[in-house]
């Protein structure tokens, strides 16, 4: 398992180099002047030049790239364009609100969404089935923008219990997790259900029962730990594009996440930011599969890494 | 009963979910402004502002030499008083007296310099640069007067000397904290930088060191709310006190909210058509005239805006010196027929038009509001949205590489003076590459007033020359003259005295909260 884990992070240096050269074009390919999103519609020509000169745009692209990825070794991202100051410092303090904000919405989502999924498997086709894959197809289909001002109305501003947006106690929390969870809960759910209606129609589940196994054994011991991997792979995915960050809700409730990091980086044509969040999206959604492969060994014997 | 288990989890968290609910959020601190704002700022630093709402924040920990009061006046600030040499070039300014720093270093005519050499400083990021270029050097005469000498006279000194980017800065601060300004802003005003979390807020504390009259308030909070929606959700909450710009149909809603006062104040946010005068088809004047009277922007401002701009009677913002009320253009598309049809105008020529999309208040939905007036005089009009990064790439080419014939834009004198605007806009050396004439507007007789109305130093003789100016322009039609937008500010009733300026900033620091 170690060999396996060492290999796999050392396998993510080509995939990093690789993602780094893509943004790296794609951004330069976007229309707009980054200097003179800098400089702003009132300056002068010769402000956007000096702009440009002080960010070494006016260098060509190669030399450009080779600049970025030596710094890079170095473990430094570089400045801002628009607020002069490390990268890095900009990330991390941004990080943490996501990460709070992800963890808090995925462990709801689950908390929700697996009992619901169970639930409607062992329910399957009666009311209580119908119910549940109503409320998720809701919840999948819900925009999360609407939800989150609808739940900002109701709970902020006609009823005086939550704040509306913002960051500081617990319960800023609450709203933008909810919400955030709503589309993960829906999706665990479903996929919980389905799992769990082809493992309970098994052999081994029959000879469960019939050896007279209480029926909370059968169900939570043998068929849900059978049918939990297609689940937790579901979490993995949500988890990590949690992770990317949650822009439209963060937008709402006013969270400063790095999800509004990269979209006012990248409107701004910031290509140090942009750079820098997008290598360590890849990061963590890199590290997040892994867990979950190794998650995998754990939760099913019959998965062996070496 | 197998599944009661379940059941009984699922109903725990549902409770835990309700109860947590229930926990109270953060009490009103004694004394604090909690002001909502849209975007986070870049920086702090006065010298590399281009947002108006920064600037407005900069401003309470910056003093400057004069200040722009709510009646558009120039007064001193920092400065005690002015003498102007008679070529205009040299200017001379008595300074105050037991002034300091936040970081103790007394103010001197030594700050003066320091502020406005960086702020010329060609290796440094200075994006409004331009509005201070007409300034030669700065001579330090003792430690509390300073000359400032100028390349060309220049008479709206004084409410250049008001700007955020001339604002004084310590010297000490400059020379030892470099790029770190942006973070760590050292100023000599009322409010001081308490803390700053990228992204959420910036907290201003009271300077109690201040030599002006002491604030009221300890603490101002900017709150980043980047949602329109979320920050007029949180100020009807009573989780902000104020607010400001917020989207026109909101505004209807606020005003009858008992907790809400609302202010529609004038500003100087003017939004305008722009025409590339030198596209073949648009160097005819009567072509530009017919478009302006294509348009009816009465309605667009009653039915587009809410009520909330006033449609433009002049090439400039009242609260400009210089201002001259022309008068509007009718809307009368009859004439812009016959004006088009007297210039042999093209008809079926297809016509670009581009927009912005949520740069300024309904920027998109206005254009598309002309665009159905051009089309119902038979005009073929395209119009086309991109982001703002590629927006102002296309608008500020040079002419041999311009492809726009219509753009709307908008331009917010900070200084308010009728150069800044007419000159900025209209005079032939500001085309791009070399300026913002994004209009490419030239014309020879246009250039001379504006030159005459730079050098002049009589009031009197000035307003007479922005009269010709603006009758001049008005008939050369260079844009289509669209409006003024207001600027509303919405603060909690308890909240008295806040003040607001008319080049769209505020000043609460003598608010009181009851």
């Amino acid at each position: 398992m170690f060999n396996y884990v060492i290999k796999r992070l050392l396998s993510t240096l080509p995939v990093l180099v690789g993602i780094s050269l893509i943004i790296f074009i794609l951004l330069r390919s976007l229309p707009g002047d980054p200097a003179q999103v800098i400089a702003g519609e009132l300056a002068t020509q010769e402000a956007v030049e000096a702009i440009r000169v002080q960010l070494g745009l006016d260098k060509p692209l190669y030399i450009q790239y080779a600049i970025f990825m030596s710094n890079l070794i170095r473990l430094d991202l570089g400045k801002s364009a628009r607020t002069s100051q490390p990268v890095l410092s900009e990330i991390w303090s941004r990080l943490p609100n996501t990460v709070l904000l992800a963890i808090v919405s995925i462990a709801l989502a689950c908390i929700l969404g697996i009992p619901a999924g169970i639930l409607s498997s062992v329910k399957h086709y009666s009311l209580t089935d119908y119910v549940v894959m109503v409320l998720a197809l809701f919840g999948i289909s819900m925009p999360v923008f609407w939800l989150g001002l609808m739940l900002i109305i109701v709970f902020s501003v006609k009823l005086h219990l939550l704040p509306a947006g913002g960051i500081g106690t617990f319960s800023h929390i609450i709203l933008p997790s909810f919400t955030l969870a709503i589309f993960s809960t829906a999706f665990i759910a479903r996929m919980t259900r389905s799992s769990m209606m082809e493992v309970l129609g098994q052999d081994y589940i029959i000879t469960a029962r019939s050896k007279g196994l209480l029926e909370k054994i059968v169900i939570l011991k043998h068929a849900l730990r059978n049918a939990f991997i297609p689940i937790i792979t579901v979490i993995g995915l949500q988890f990590g594009s949690l992770l990317g960050g949650a822009v439209l809700t963060e937008t709402v409730f006013a969270w400063p996440g790095i999800g509004r990091l990269i979209v006012d980086s990248i409107l701004a044509r910031d290509y140090p930011v942009v750079q820098g969040v997008v290598l360590i999206f890849a990061l963590l959604y890199i590290l997040v599969n892994l867990v979950v492969d190794i998650l995998y060994a754990y939760i099913d014997p019959r998965i062996h890494y070496d | 009963m197998r599944s009661v288990g379940l059941w009984k989890g699922f109903f725990v968290a549902l409770l835990a979910m309700g109860l947590i609910a229930f926990i109270p959020h953060q009490a009103l601190a004694a004394k604090e402004l909690r002001i909502g704002i849209g975007i986070d700022a870049d920086s702090l630093n006065p010298h590399e502002q281009t947002t108006t709402l920064i600037q407005n924040i900069c401003d309470f920990m910056y003093d400057t030499l004069f200040y722009q009061n709510e009646q558009a006046k120039v007064v001193p600030m920092l400065a005690t008083e002015k003498s102007v040499s008679k070529d205009g070039l040299v200017w001379t300014f008595k300074l105050r007296h037991g002034v300091k720093f936040h970081d103790g270093t007394p103010f001197t005519a030594e700050a003066v310099k320091a502020g406005l050499d960086r702020a010329l400083d060609p290796k440094l990021k200075v994006p409004l640069r331009f509005m201070i270029t007409m300034i030669d050097r700065v001579e330090v005469v003792d430690d509390y007067t300073v000359k400032i000498h100028l390349k060309y006279p220049y008479a709206p000194l004084d409410y250049v000397l008001s700007a955020t980017i001339s604002a004084p800065f310590s010297p000490k601060a400059v020379k030892e904290l470099g790029d770190k300004l942006a973070v760590q802003p050292v100023g000599t005003g009322p409010y001081k930088l308490g803390e700053w979390v990228k992204g959420e807020r910036i907290v201003l504390v009271r300077n109690d060191n201040y030599y002006g009259k002491k604030p009221t308030l300890d603490r101002i909070v900017f709150t980043v709310v980047p949602e329109h929606g979320t920050r007029t959700a949180m100020i009807r909450s009573g989780d902000l006190d104020m607010i400001v710009l917020p989207q026109p149909p909101d505004v209807a809603a606020m005003e009858k909210d008992p907790n809400l006062k609302v202010i529609n104040a004038p500003s100087t946010r003017y939004l305008f058509m722009g025409i590339n005068n030198q596209k073949d088809i648009f160097k005819d004047k009567r072509v530009r005239q017919a478009l302006n009277y294509a348009v009816d922007k009465d309605t667009i401002v009653k039915k587009v805006l809410f009520s909330l701009a006033d449609v433009a009677e002049g090439p400039m913002p009242e609260s400009l010196f210089g201002y001259y009320k022309v008068g509007k253009y009718e809307y009368n598309p009859k004439k812009a027929k016959e004006l088009l049809a007297a210039a042999k105008f093209p008809m079926d020529r297809k016509i670009s038009m581009i927009t912005p999309t949520g740069r300024y208040t309904f920027d998109r939905q206005v254009s598309e509001a002309i665009q159905a007036y051009l089309t119902d005089i038979g005009l073929n009009v395209e119009l086309r949205t991109y982001d703002w990064p590629t927006y102002i790439a296309m608008i500020y080419k040079p002419i041999e590489q311009s492809e726009t014939e219509l753009f709307l834009l908008g331009w917010g004198p900070i200084i308010l003076d009728a150069d800044f605007m007419l000159y900025g806009q209209f005079h032939s050396s500001v085309l791009p590459p070399k300026g913002m004439g994004s209009a490419f507007y030239s014309n020879p007789e246009a250039d001379k007033l504006f030159d005459e109305g730079r050098m002049a130093q009589d009031p009197a003789k000035r307003k007479e020359i922005y009269k010709k100016a603006s009758l001049l322009l008005w008939d050369d039609a260079p844009w289509i003259w669209l409006y003024v937008q207001k600027y509303t500010v919405v603060h909690r009733k308890n909240i008295k005295g806040i003040v607001v300026l008319p080049m769209e900033k505020f000043n609460p620091i003598y608010a009181t909260i009851e």
